[in-house]
Parts: structure tokens; sequence; C-alpha cells
């Protein structure tokens, strides 16, 4: 792979960007979590100097950033985590090349115009070679829409399933067109299954869980999980005429409320029993619990993970007692 | 019926029969893996005659459950578990279960016989049984004696296992008494569940699992929520009632 051609990010930016340019996105999130090594990543942070008591993902996108060849890494500094300040400085300390970049927190599209024109300045592209990289990533997100609606709608589709498919598209797998193929293979073994009888619905909202296997005990328990927030936002999912208009109508970076209301539209438009809320330990998410444990009038599970890997017994336990409660309920 | 609540603690062991308890008994936890477990199989094989017990159909709840299965035994989760096992014992419909256990706290909103909504404690063990276990040791007195002790609480910050000794020994040397030590240790203990006891809150509240044996908890608890505080009568044995009349609860 042309290594100095790969440009990394900590969660989603105009991608459209970096394509548009040649380069190759790196989600490091996907990088990092993909890993069959991810604890031994936080570990290696750990080591670095990273406190025990801070975001696991940090550390882990600290360590991928570090081992990957890359040829700067776009920080995102406003609307994810802000962590990630530390993290490009500790980035800069390794001689890193980092660039930032920020969605303002009152959605202000002239605000984000700005950060996104100096974004292409970067990269020396010019407003019709993004229009057109956008206009070749909708195609792809399409079929991501078409994956949820198979998830919700028709009911073929696992949560798990969803979930892969879904958080890919933050970054299209670093390779849009082996991405695109995929989708299409998957959708068309997808629609040849007969539909799946819920027993419970659930949705899943919040970043996307460090833990490993919590779609397969959920889905061991008889509950599916219908909807995962942001990796459905992941896909853009909506049409737009630039992206402009499209990155200020995603809501993952402009704070609870604006989550909130696309969040209430789906588990209603969704039909879902329960929702669990995943927040990280040591994140200042964990605050904006309450936000949404007070606005969301269904059962409502909060789930925190720290470290990579399997569910620990606890966590466990708790999602079985609230599936088993969601059951009975019915 | 049979149930048996594997605790981290201390497993515990019901029998029950039309609806009364016949006999109940309460091992170590840690004793009790070693002489029973088999290596290298993840399983438990109970010969429960020769614990006096009479064999009958047997369920099981708690953390041990998971990894550790009981030969023929039904599984059913912790929280309706403990649930069904206050609703029984108390007779109630409505009301919230504050179970204490060896490493865990478990605040279960009940409403017409079951499980509404549940919160436990966060990551660590602090504020459970075994906080007060080693804040006893450290203040060397009984749990018993700890559990009288509401009047003039220190004011203490930690409720972590560890750091709370460092904390403790620099009061014994500012020079409190014993009782206003462990008055202190006793509202620490509530502050740590205050807040999701609030979210959860009922007329009556129901106290079971170890920790339950703490009268003065059960005062501080009553006076800062104005709420009704009940025992359930076999606190310890809770979970391991539940598992007797799940069924028949669901």
């Amino acid at each position: 792979m042309r290594a100095m051609e790969r440009i990394g990010f900590t969660t989603s930016i105009p991608v459209e960007i970096l394509l548009a340019a040649g380069k190759i996105p790196v989600d490091l999130n996907n990088i990092f979590i993909g890993s069959d090594q991810a604890s031994l990543l936080v570990e290696k942070a750990e080591e670095a100097g990273y406190p025990r008591t801070t975001c696991g993902w940090i550390k882990g996108l600290y360590s991928v950033a570090i081992e990957n060849p890359l040829q700067a890494v776009i920080a995102v500094m406003q609307g994810d985590c802000s962590n990630t300040l530390a993290l490009m400085e500790t980035l800069q300390l390794k001689g890193i090349k980092t660039i930032p970049f920020a969605f303002p927190f009152d959605r202000d599209i002239k605000m984000l115009q700005e950060q996104i024109e100096k974004l292409m300045d970067h990269f020396s592209v010019s407003a019709e070679q993004v229009q057109e990289s956008k206009k070749r990533l909708d195609d792809i997100r399409s079929l991501c829409w078409q994956i949820d609606t198979m998830t919700w709608q028709d009911n073929v589709v696992t949560g798990g399933e969803n979930h892969f498919y879904l958080v890919s598209s933050s970054d299209f797998n670093s390779d849009p067109k082996q991405y695109e193929k995929d989708l299409i293979k998957f959708i068309a073994k997808a629609r040849l299954r007969k539909a799946f009888n819920d027993e419970v619905r659930l949705a899943f909202i919040g970043v996307p869980p460090i833990f490993t296997d919590l779609y397969q005990v959920t889905e061991s328990l008889g509950a599916r999980v219908v909807f995962n927030e942001v990796q459905r936002q992941f896909s853009m999912p909506f049409e737009t005429e630039d992206i402009y208009r499209q990155y200020i109508q995603y809501t993952y970076p402009y704070g609870a409320f604006a989550r909130l209301a696309d969040i209430l539209e789906q588990i209603d438009l969704r039909k879902v029993d329960g929702v669990i809320h995943y927040t990280q330990t040591f994140c200042f998410r964990q605050i904006e619990d309450l936000i949404y444990r007070q606005n969301i009038q269904l059962p409502f599970l909060t789930l925190e993970g720290e470290r990579p890997g399997k569910l620990d017994g606890r966590s466990r336990m708790r999602i079985e007692a609230f599936i088993n409660m969601l059951k009975r309920k019915k | 019926m049979l149930g048996i609540d594997l605790g981290s603690r201390h497993i515990k062991i019901v029998q029950m029969f039309n609806g009364k308890i016949g006999k109940s008994t309460i091992f170590d936890t840690i004793e009790f893996y070693r002489q029973h477990g088999m290596a290298g199989q993840k399983k438990l094989d109970i010969d429960f005659e020769s614990l006096g017990f009479v064999p009958d159909q047997l369920t099981s709840t708690g953390y041990g459950k998971i990894a550790i299965a009981i030969e023929g035994a039904v599984q059913i989760p912790e929280i309706q578990a403990h649930a069904a096992g206050a609703a029984y014992q108390t007779g109630l419909k409505d009301f919230t279960l504050l179970d204490i256990g060896g490493q865990d706290t478990k605040i279960i909103m009940v409403r017409n016989g079951q499980v509404a909504d549940f919160m436990t404690n966060d990551r660590c063990a602090a504020s459970s049984g075994r906080y007060m276990e080693n804040m006893a040791s450290i203040l060397g007195i009984s749990l018993q004696e700890l559990g009288l002790c509401s009047d003039e609480p220190v004011s203490l910050n930690s409720t972590c296992a560890i750091f709370g000794e460092t904390e403790i020994i620099s009061k014994i040397v500012e020079g409190y008494s014993t009782a206003q030590l462990a008055a202190g240790v006793n509202y620490t203990l509530y502050r740590r569940f205050a807040g999701q006891l609030k979210q959860l809150r009922s007329e009556t509240l129901v106290l079971s699992g170890g920790g339950a044996f703490n009268t003065a908890l059960m005062n501080i608890i009553a006076e800062q929520t104005g709420s009704q505080v009940l025992r359930a009568d076999n606190y310890q044995f809770n979970g391991a009632i539940g598992c007797c009349v799940f069924e028949e609860f669901n």
C-alpha cells in the first residue's frame, strides 16, 4: 500500500476531501478495535505515560498512530472527545504531523464551511473535485442505508452485522471500491434470508462499544439490536446536495441534544423495546447519560466499558437482567 | 425446591417445601469452590445429600453462574432472583430493593411484583460488604458493632476499600472515637448509592443481601430518603429464596 498516502483521523471528518486528493482515509478507531492486539495497544500507550485513568479509545488511537505509517493525522478538536487535544500534542511530540479540524458546537454552517475549506486548501483540492467525490461516496452510502433498512424494517440483518458494515462507513475500510463490493455481496446474501422473529428489539446508542461480543451476547439472549445510533450516523443517512449541508445534518459532533432528536425519532420508528446506552469509562459522555435517561421514555440500561475484549461478568449479568425484564414486560 | 446463590463472598443454599423454608446453609465461596469444583471442567458437582439437603429441582443464580455451571441446575439472572425473593418474603408488590452484596450493590425497582428498572454500583466494590469488612477490621470492631453506629459521623471522602483505610488511620490520629469513625463509614456507604436510590425511589424500601445486617445504615437510609425501610427476614438468603420461588412469581 502507498504508505505515505495514508491519512489517519480520530473520528469522522469530511472524507470526501481525502479521496478527492487521492489519499487513503484511515479511521484510527477501526484499526484499533479491529486489531487482535487491541488490549496491547492500550498497554503500550500506558507504558508511554498515558494515565491508567483515561479512556481506552484515546490510548488505542495513540498507539495506532505511532505504529502505522501515516502521512498525517487529522485530529478533531471540537465535536468529539476533549482528550483529542492531548492526543494531538503527544503525537506531535513523536514527530507525527497533525492537522486540526473542528465541528462548530452551535452547528453554524458558515463556521463549518470555513473548516472544510481550510481542509480542502490543505490537500489542494477544489470544490468541484470534492463534490464529485461526494457523489461517488453517496452511492456507496446508499448501500449502507439499505443494510440499515434491512435491519429494522425487513428484519433480515443482525445488529452485529449492521454495526460491522455501518461503522466502516467512516473511512470506507480505506478502500471504497472493495467496501462497495462487500456491501453488495452482503445485501444479496441477506436478501435471501427469512425474517427474524424478534422477541425483543433493542436500540444501541452512544459510541461504538469497546466490547467485542456485545451483539453476539444480546442475540444469544433473544434480543436483536435494530438501531445502532452512531454507526448509522457515520453512514450520513440523509440525502444532501453538498458536503456542508451533509456535515451539518450529521448529528454526532453537535452534542447530546442534536443526537437526542435523531434518537427519539428512530426509536419510535423502529419500535424498540429498550435502549442500551454505551459509555466509555472516564468519558465525559457518562455525564450526558442523565440527559438521555430523562428524555427517553423506554427501559434504559447504561453500559460501561473500559478495555477492549469480551464483556465482563457483571456487564453480562446486567444485560441478561435487562433483556429478561423486557421480555416480561411484553 | 432447592435454590443456590453463588455470591462473591458466600454461597447460600435454601431448600423450600410447600412455600416454607426447610433448611438453609451458608458456605465461604472460596472453600466451597475448592471442595466441589471439578478441575478444568468449569463445573461444580455438588452432592446435596451430603450437605444435608433432599435431592430436588435445582435453580441457581449469582456471580458464579456464568463461569461455573452446576450440574442439573436451571440458571436465572440475579436481579430477577433478588426481586422475587424480596417480593415473596415481604408480601409486597411495589417497592425498591437495595441488595448489598459482597462486592456489588443492586438497586431494583419492583412494580406489580415485576422488575421495572434497576441499577448497580459502578466498576469497583466500594460500599459493598467487602468495604464494611475492611473498615470494621481496621477499626478493630466486629461487623455487628459497626452496624450500630450512626451518631456524630466523621466526614470521610473515600469509599474505596483501600484508600479508605489510609483516611481512617489519619482520622484515628486526629482523635475521633471509634463510634464516630464507624458512623462515618456508614454515612459514606449511604452516599455511595444515594443518587441511584433517589432515581429508583419507592414509598417502601427493602434491604437484602449480607450487608443488610447494618442497622445504622438502615436508619440513615430511612432518615435521608423519608421512605419506610424494611429488612427482608432472611436477608442473606434472599437470592437463594428467590431461586426457589422464581417460577411462581413469574
